[in-house]
């Protein structure tokens, strides 16, 4: 008896194939199947948003504790009465299900909020810098159309959706939901951007039907849009939850000039 | 953004580095086993081929915790979302199997045969939570000595 | 190619001996058998997903040990033992392993 003593020439236990290229292929299958899953139940998310009426949704927000009304002092109380009218003519031109309270909040940040119910919140430090009452206008009537379009409930039932989803998928590993986070901020992100945008295109309409023009639309995106903007990464825009301030300028450029409204700049001075 | 920037940074990291640790690894295995080929190794329970009068016999062993990097252990979540082989995993096994034998291997030197060897394997695993792939193998059997 | 898990291949004679072979898998499950074993956790019984699963790995790792026998120039593997083990969370590694021989 002999023994040959000999290694193998190519190790069997051990399968060819880089392995990048395997983690990029699984990736691109499971954003892939992702995303379809998503478009798919966003779309039942919407046929169920129709179904949804203004008190239950009022019902709803109260419940997960999303209503809130900050408090304004004594000096903003002639201010908050004159944008409530500019807000209540507005709302002629737009179909909110119920009526819209304006509320002004001490906060130096250039932001306005829909909240949930029925309020529309606007910082002081928008006000500060934008100067023309079409700007704020604007802002008003971009805020009113996200109630108009439903987008907090669309909101919430996709972000319910996407949960559930991802929870059946992934199960308890840790790793994978690790891994596919960043395609579910992804998804999310896009949804936000587009319905921005069409808050911005309901609310370029409103503006054309109250004043009869457009312009001053676009003169919040023109006073936070900064010169970094240049210099941002591509990537932070894929996730972000608004479209870029100069690319929201362009859209509206081109939808007014398709609708043939007219972007006069006899702008109106906004009584202080 | 900052967790996509953190995540592709130990992606990263855990590719480049976990890779060319990898070879090398597999450098000196390849390199340690051509060294101890001529070592007669066998499963059996009996001495193999006939041999004088032996000197001594002795239990030996040899064991190992391997563990993967970032990069593989993210290709084995993805994988358990498809299923099939894991191939990162794979390398894992092969280098601590091998490492095993050749230490168990090393520790007797004077050796003329190695019989009954007999593998284990274990995985360890920090808790549900956060599972981190290493594995552990002992190799042990018995040394001949004549 | 002959494989028992005997000390040799009854009715056969070794002539020479290769030294240790071994073959190993690892295979993951998926999403679909994971959900089903959940649901089966419920009323409990054989998880035939996963059984099956373990069968094809096992039928794998057995191929690739016969594989490396016959690289080295054996024709039978004796003294052969299985393995398994998890390696990570849903993987599992089959591992089998013996002594390669010639006989005649």
């Amino acid at each position: 008896m002999k023994y040959h003593a000999a290694l193998p020439e190519h190790n069997d236990n051990v399968s060819d194939g880089h392995p990048l290229k395997e983690f990029l292929l699984l990736l691109g299958a499971a954003a892939g199947l992702l995303i379809a899953l998503y478009l798919v139940l966003g779309f039942f998310v919407d046929y169920a948003v129709d179904y949804v009426s203004p008190e239950t949704e009022v019902r709803i927000f109260a419940a997960a504790g999303m209503l809130w009304e900050p408090g304004g002092g004594p000096d903003t109380e002639q201010q908050q009465q004159s944008l409530q009218t500019l807000i209540d003519q507005l709302a002629i031109c737009l179909d909110t299900a119920y009526p819209i309270t304006l509320r002004i909040a001490e906060s130096e940040q250039v932001n306005a909020f829909a909240v949930p119910g029925g309020t529309v919140v606007l910082n002081s430090g928008l006000l500060d810098k934008v100067r023309s009452e079409n700007g704020v206008a604007f802002v008003l009537a971009h805020e009113l159309a996200h109630f108009q379009n439903r987008d907090h409930l669309r909101s919430l039932g996709r972000s319910i959706v996407l949960l559930a989803m991802l929870a059946v998928l992934t199960g308890a590993d840790a790793d994978l939901s690790r891994v596919l986070a960043p395609i579910s901020d992804y998804e999310n992100a896009q949804f936000s951007q587009d319905r921005e945008s069409a808050a911005d295109a309901t609310a370029l309409r409103a503006l054309n039907c109250h004043y009869g023009h457009v312009g001053g639309a676009t003169e919040l995106f023109e006073v936070i849009a900064t010169p970094d903007d240049d210099f941002d990464f591509a990537l932070t825009h894929y996730f972000s939850s608004h479209p870029e301030a100069r690319q929201r300028v362009d859209d509206l450029r081109q939808l007014s000039e398709s609708l043939g409204f007219d972007r006069a700049n006899n702008v109106e001075l906004r009584v202080p | 953004m900052l967790e996509l920037y953190i995540l592709l940074a130990l992606l990263a990291l855990g590719f480049f580095v976990g890779q060319y640790l990898e070879k090398q690894h597999y450098r000196s295995i390849n390199a340690r086993e051509s060294e101890l080929v001529d070592l007669v190794t066998t499963s059996s329970k009996h001495p193999f081929g006939d041999i004088p009068v032996i000197i001594d016999r002795r239990l030996v062993q040899g064991s190992v915790v391997v563990s993967v990097d970032y990069f593989k252990r993210m290709l084995a979540a993805l994988r358990n979302f498809f299923g099939g082989n894991v191939r990162a995993y794979e390398t894992l096994v092969d280098r601590a199997r091998r490492e095993a034998v050749l230490r168990l291997k090393e520790s007797c030197p004077d050796a003329k045969q190695i019989i009954n060897l007999r593998i284990e394997t274990s995985s360890i695993f920090k808790g549900a939570k956060d599972q981190i792939g290493s594995v552990e193998v002992l190799a042990y059997a018995t040394a001949l000595y004549y | 190619m002959f494989v028992t898990n005997t000390e040799d291949i009854p009715g056969k004679r070794i002539v020479a001996c290769h030294g240790v072979v071994s073959g190993s898998t690892v295979r993951a499950k998926h999403v679909g058998r994971d959900i089903m074993a959940g649901l089966k956790n419920i009323v409990g019984g054989e998880l035939k997903g996963y059984t099956e699963l373990l069968i094809d790995a096992r039928e794998q790792a057995f191929e690739r040990m016969q594989a490396q026998a016959r690289q080295l120039g054996a024709n039978a593997v004796v003294n052969v033992r299985f393995s398994t083990s998890s390696v990570a969370a849903g993987a599992s590694e089959i591992y089998i392993y013996g002594t390669a021989v010639t006989v005649e």
